[in-house]
């Protein structure tokens, strides 16, 4: 099981400052859920983590290893670090089937039937094994993110960051989301998620990050931010969300 | 449909004003035809090689490298600025003149010269597709290459086997476009003494004058557009066959 540390990880976009310094600590087989008010700079955190933005200053790193270090790949940090979208970004153009085989390819170098053999047994974690040769077109919005989700696992990665998993979903395929990530979250998976959905943070997070204005602002277990905040900030944002 | 009925009364027309001799029209059908084996020649190669030329040019304007980009546009700028007819005897001219200055054997001259219009309106119709492919890569949502990135795929890799076959589908009806308008073209290159459809046509039309019948030149433009309509029906229905090769379950083009 692995971890992540994030230490004075800044952030600009032009005159914008969107991360102020952030630490942060997810630890072995921990489930962090990060809240907090849209343009408050979450999604940009975790695509810091991943490198898919460059961190302005800061350190993350990955167990003991520092990712921030010039020396490292970036392809080589996103194959230990697996990501989620709100949008579930499916290649369009693939099947299911393909659209997870497609990274074991062209990165692990698998050869086709491994390739094949482990995407099945993917989407079938994630309850799709009848849909394997479905595109994403053909699948609804809660298909399409649990093979976004398989897509992720296939890599076999240390840790998997999602960012607003089920903001672009039905009620009822949000369920369907949210309880894959729940298994994972038991067998021990390393998970940070960016997300609003109090009751999943309450039953499946081990803590939660309060995050606003590019800093954390408070963390504690789920009890402790959504009942008891300590902060005033936090307390008038969860008055609002949980109403 | 309602082409077809046009067609119709329009050959009708044709027929009551006595304007078909079929002798005529038969005696002609040789000549036309070797005009359109030429001009299927030169489609045959301004085709491939200015959409394997534009294909290069869009995806250069498409890149990070500034001076790759700005080449890119810098050729966009000009090859669509030109008329292609002009192009045609730049080429055609300059490649004349300076062959000649450097005593080439003139059949060599000759020959070369009319390849090089041929290149010009390949050149020239690149420029377009260079557009079209930019277009089918820029419309390719960024979310797709940051999925790749996140898998860690490489940028190189993710352009062959995310980006440029999502672009590719998306560019095919916008290329089939360009394809047909580049076949009729060629008709231009009888200006400098090529004998394909058009130039032969021009050649029966100038000499039909002495046979003394009026509606030859009706005729002979009548076949010639006929032959062009086959080599734009070959193209546009590849290019189709190639559509349904691309084409994505649950995202289909709607078709008639």
């Amino acid at each position: 099981m692995s971890s992540i540390h994030a230490r004075g990880v800044r952030k600009s976009f032009g005159d914008l400052e969107v991360l102020r310094g952030v630490d942060l600590d997810v630890n072995p087989g921990e489930v962090l859920c990060i809240v907090g008010p849209s343009g408050s700079g979450k999604s940009t955190l975790l695509r810091c983590i991943n490198l898919l933005i460059t961190p302005d200053e800061g350190e993350i790193y990955l167990d003991n290893i520092a990712l921030t270090d010039p020396h490292i790949r970036p392809e080589w940090v996103r194959q230990q670090i697996g990501m989620v979208f709100q949008q579930f970004n499916l290649f369009t153009h693939l099947s299911a089937k393909k659209n997870v085989m497609l990274a074991l390819r062209h990165v692990k170098h698998l050869d086709r039937k491994k390739a094949e053999a482990t995407a099945k047994a993917q989407l079938g974690r994630v309850g799709l094994a009848d849909k394997l040769n479905a595109y994403p077109a053909q699948l609804s919005g809660g298909q399409q993110q649990r093979v976004a989700i398989a897509r992720a696992l296939a890599m076999d990665p240390k840790v998997i960051l999602f960012d607003e998993p089920t903001s672009a979903l039905d009620p009822e395929s949000i369920q369907d989301v949210l309880a894959v990530m729940g298994r994972l979250g038991q067998e021990g998976m390393t998970m940070a998620v960016v997300t609003h959905e109090m009751g999943f943070a309450k039953e499946v997070a081990d803590r939660v990050i309060f995050f606003d204005g590019g800093r954390v602002i408070e963390e504690g277990s789920p009890d402790e931010i959504f009942e008891r905040a300590g902060h005033e900030r936090t307390q008038s944002f969860m008055k609002k969300i949980l109403r | 449909m309602v082409a077809v009925v046009f067609g119709l009364l329009f050959i009708i027309e044709l027929g009551n004003l006595g304007v078909y001799r079929l002798s005529y029209a038969l005696s002609i059908l040789k000549p036309e035809e070797q005009g359109f084996w030429t001009t299927l020649e030169v489609v045959a190669v301004i085709l491939p090689t200015g959409f394997g030329l534009g294909f290069l040019i869009g995806w250069a304007r498409t890149t990070r490298f500034v001076i790759l980009r700005g080449l890119g546009s810098v050729y966009v700028d000009f090859f669509r600025s030109m008329p292609p007819i002009a192009l045609i005897f730049f080429f055609y001219l300059i490649g004349g003149i300076e062959l000649t200055r450097a005593h080439t054997n003139p059949y060599l001259v000759t020959t070369v010269t009319l390849w090089l219009g041929v290149a010009a309106l390949a050149l020239h119709t690149a420029a377009y597709q260079a557009e079209i492919v930019r277009a089918g890569i820029l419309s390719v949502p960024s979310g797709q290459t940051e999925a790749a990135d996140a898998v860690g795929i490489s940028r190189l890799r993710t352009m062959f086997v995310v980006t440029l076959p999502q672009a590719f589908r998306l560019s095919l009806p916008a290329l089939g476009n360009e394809f047909s308008s580049s076949i009729k073209d060629t008709s231009l290159l009888y200006a400098i003494g090529w004998t394909e459809l058009s130039g032969v046509s021009y050649g029966l039309a100038s000499t039909s004058f002495n046979t003394g019948y009026l509606y030859a030149s009706l005729i002979i433009w009548l076949e010639a557009a006929f032959f062009y309509f086959i080599v734009t029906y070959i193209v546009t229905r590849t290019v189709r066959a190639v559509e349904d090769v691309y084409k994505v379950p649950g995202l289909e083009v709607a078709r008639q």
